[in-house]
């Protein structure tokens, strides 16, 4: 499976919502369906999926503010 | 160190002490912002003296609006002063949610930080008379009215007296031993009654109260340069809060070397959270507490150690304070022998006198127990030895994150909107606890609208009837909810399908 299909998965998910994975740019926390709990259950899962741990502080909000931002960022984080 | 006052005094009278003993102390910190004892002490009885010459003496609650913005101080401190109890409201609820608020309580007026600036500008003279008028300070005055969210669809006001929250201080400031000048946290929102624990168990002490904004709470590096710049020594906040923090492995006394003490309410402490705190702060006391609104912020209390952590788990919410009885009930209101299971019932001082203007409410959750106000939680409990275990609500109300949700609050507004035969709403569990909210809607006419799209559509005509942490995440749509036998939809059927 490729990181952005493993990162839609876990966020179709934990957003409890499966068209994050044809809208890659619905505003995922304007549209209520991350808040700041949501991404620590995301951080949390990201981390187990692909065995990794995150530094402290590394993103903002308006990092993660799209499924297309978080797959973006997760291939940077991930070195592809 | 300055000896605390006693604490048989008024509670006015006890805060506004500390301008004389330190004048220039911070009294509260807010981003960039803040306010020293002597200045909320003037500016709070300018306003009292202006609310007292415009409005008629009849106690009319005021409304006041806001979010964290130092002026709210000045605003509760002065409305109180003045005989008016004050109704704290955040300034990002839906209008249509507010002004029902504004006419349930009755309002006098409404009072907003850049208001509260005009009336009792910071070059406020002292003003020579004391306030407030004898004889408005009895215990039974209200003091303030916080709005809950109410099964039909209607907030709900519990109105707390002088008397509630001079009997929850005291017990607070006596078990928890706390020194003057200590620095707490202010993270709950003011419409939150827990941060009724941080405000005022600072402002009695002596201490600082610092406000950490929606906006810190959202965005890690915020929140993490508000902490490095706080001195915090006193943690006040839900669990959810600290469990948001605990994901930063930098949140650890390097950051907050001063942090001896946490205190939790507003929901549940999980094991787990309790657990890492005690590891990330070995040097820090953990004390979880439990109490609805009704009952002033908390009722009972526990120091949650290693070997308590040992002992139980889920833990449990502690022992009564002092003066006040919490009882384990059967549905006939007898009480049940310790070990056995049934309805927390809490009564003394700090049990409020009911809900504004809702005799309807009043007759069934409130009634007197040995001479004492007496309050039916709706929580399901049982006592071993003295100590109270919660085991859920026996309604569908939840705690989502601490914010108390009537899960029929959000149902009512559901069916409310254009198009919506009936709505069945219910929690998203995570690890075992509420975390987030699915809705099952019935629609009078199903178009072709994709669920999605629909789901969207309604969530944002929802928004502008409810606060936001009480949006469903998630909508589903069906041609008919399944029944029970009772010919009522089956929400344990409903349930099922989330797990």
């Amino acid at each position: 499976m490729s990181t952005a299909e493993t990162v839609l998965n876990v966020l179709a998910q934990v957003s409890r919502t499966e068209a994050v994975r044809d809208h890659l740019d619905l505003r995922l926390y304007d549209q209520h369906l991350l808040d700041s709990l949501a991404t620590v259950r995301l951080i949390v899962a990201f981390e187990e999926a692909f065995a990794i741990q995150f530094d402290d502080v590394e993103f903002e909000r308006e990092d993660w503010a799209t499924p297309g931002h978080i797959v973006a960022f997760m291939e940077q984080r991930l070195g592809k | 160190m300055t000896a605390l006052p006693p604490l048989d005094g008024d509670l006015l009278e006890r805060i506004d002490r500390w301008a004389r003993v330190a004048p220039t102390r911070l009294a509260h910190v807010s981003g960039e912002r803040s306010l020293t004892y002597a200045e909320l002490t003037r500016r709070s009885n300018a306003l009292a003296d202006h609310l007292t010459a415009t409005l008629p003496p009849d106690g009319a609650p005021v409304v006041i609006e806001g979010h964290k913005e130092p002026e709210l101080l000045i605003g509760f401190l002065g409305a109180a002063k003045a005989g008016h109890p004050y109704v704290p409201v955040e300034d990002n609820l839906p209008p249509q949610r507010l002004s029902r608020i504004v006419e349930t309580a009755g309002a006098a007026l409404t009072l907003t930080a850049a208001t509260i600036a005009a009336l009792a500008p910071a070059g406020a003279p002292a003003a020579p008379a004391p306030r407030p008028a004898p004889g408005r300070r009895a215990p039974e005055t209200p003091y303030y009215i916080m709005f809950t969210s109410g099964s039909t669809g209607e907030p709900k006001g519990v109105v707390i007296t002088h008397g509630c929250l001079e009997a929850f201080l005291n017990w607070m400031q006596v078990e928890q031993a706390l020194p003057e000048g200590e620095v707490f946290l202010n993270q709950a929102p003011y419409s939150f009654d827990l941060s009724i624990m941080d405000t005022y168990l600072a402002l009695v002490s002596g201490g600082t109260i610092v406000s950490v904004t929606r906006h810190d709470v959202a965005q890690p590096k915020q929140r993490h340069a508000a902490f490095a710049r706080s001195g915090l020594t006193v943690w006040v906040s839900t669990p959810s809060f600290a469990q948001l923090c605990l994901v930063q492995r930098r949140f650890a006394p390097a950051l907050l070397p001063r942090l001896h003490r946490f205190l939790f309410c507003g929901e549940m402490l999980p094991h787990g959270v309790a657990a890492q705190l005690l590891d990330r702060f070995p040097e820090a006391v953990v004390w979880n507490t439990y109490g609805p609104t009704e009952a002033t912020v908390a009722t009972t209390s526990i120091r949650i150690d290693r070997e308590v952590l040992t002992r139980h788990s889920p833990l449990p919410i502690g022992y009564s304070m002092p003066g006040t009885r919490v009882t384990v009930v059967d549905e006939g209101g007898r009480e049940l022998p310790s070990g056995e299971r049934g309805e927390i019932v809490i009564a003394g001082p700090n049990v409020s006198p009911g809900y504004l203007r809702r005799p309807d409410l009043n007759a069934r959750a409130f009634f007197a127990l040995d001479g004492q106000r007496a309050y039916h939680t709706g929580d399901w409990g049982r006592l071993r030895d003295g100590l109270l275990f919660c085991e859920g609500r026996m309604d569908s109300q939840i705690k989502l994150h601490g914010h108390r949700v009537e899960l029929g609050d959000i149902e009512s507004n559901l069916r409310a909107l254009p198009g919506i035969a009936d709505a069945v709403v219910l929690p998203i569990l995570w690890e075992g606890r509420p975390d987030a909210l699915s809705a099952f809607v019935v629609m009078t006419e199903r178009g072709t609208e994709p669920d999605f799209d629909l789901g969207n559509r309604l969530r944002d005509q929802l928004s502008r009837r409810l606060p936001v942490y009480m949006l469903p995440r998630q909508f589903s749509f069906l041609e008919r909810f399944p029944l029970n036998a009772n010919g009522k939809a089956d929400r344990k059927k409903l349930a099922e399908t989330l797990a």
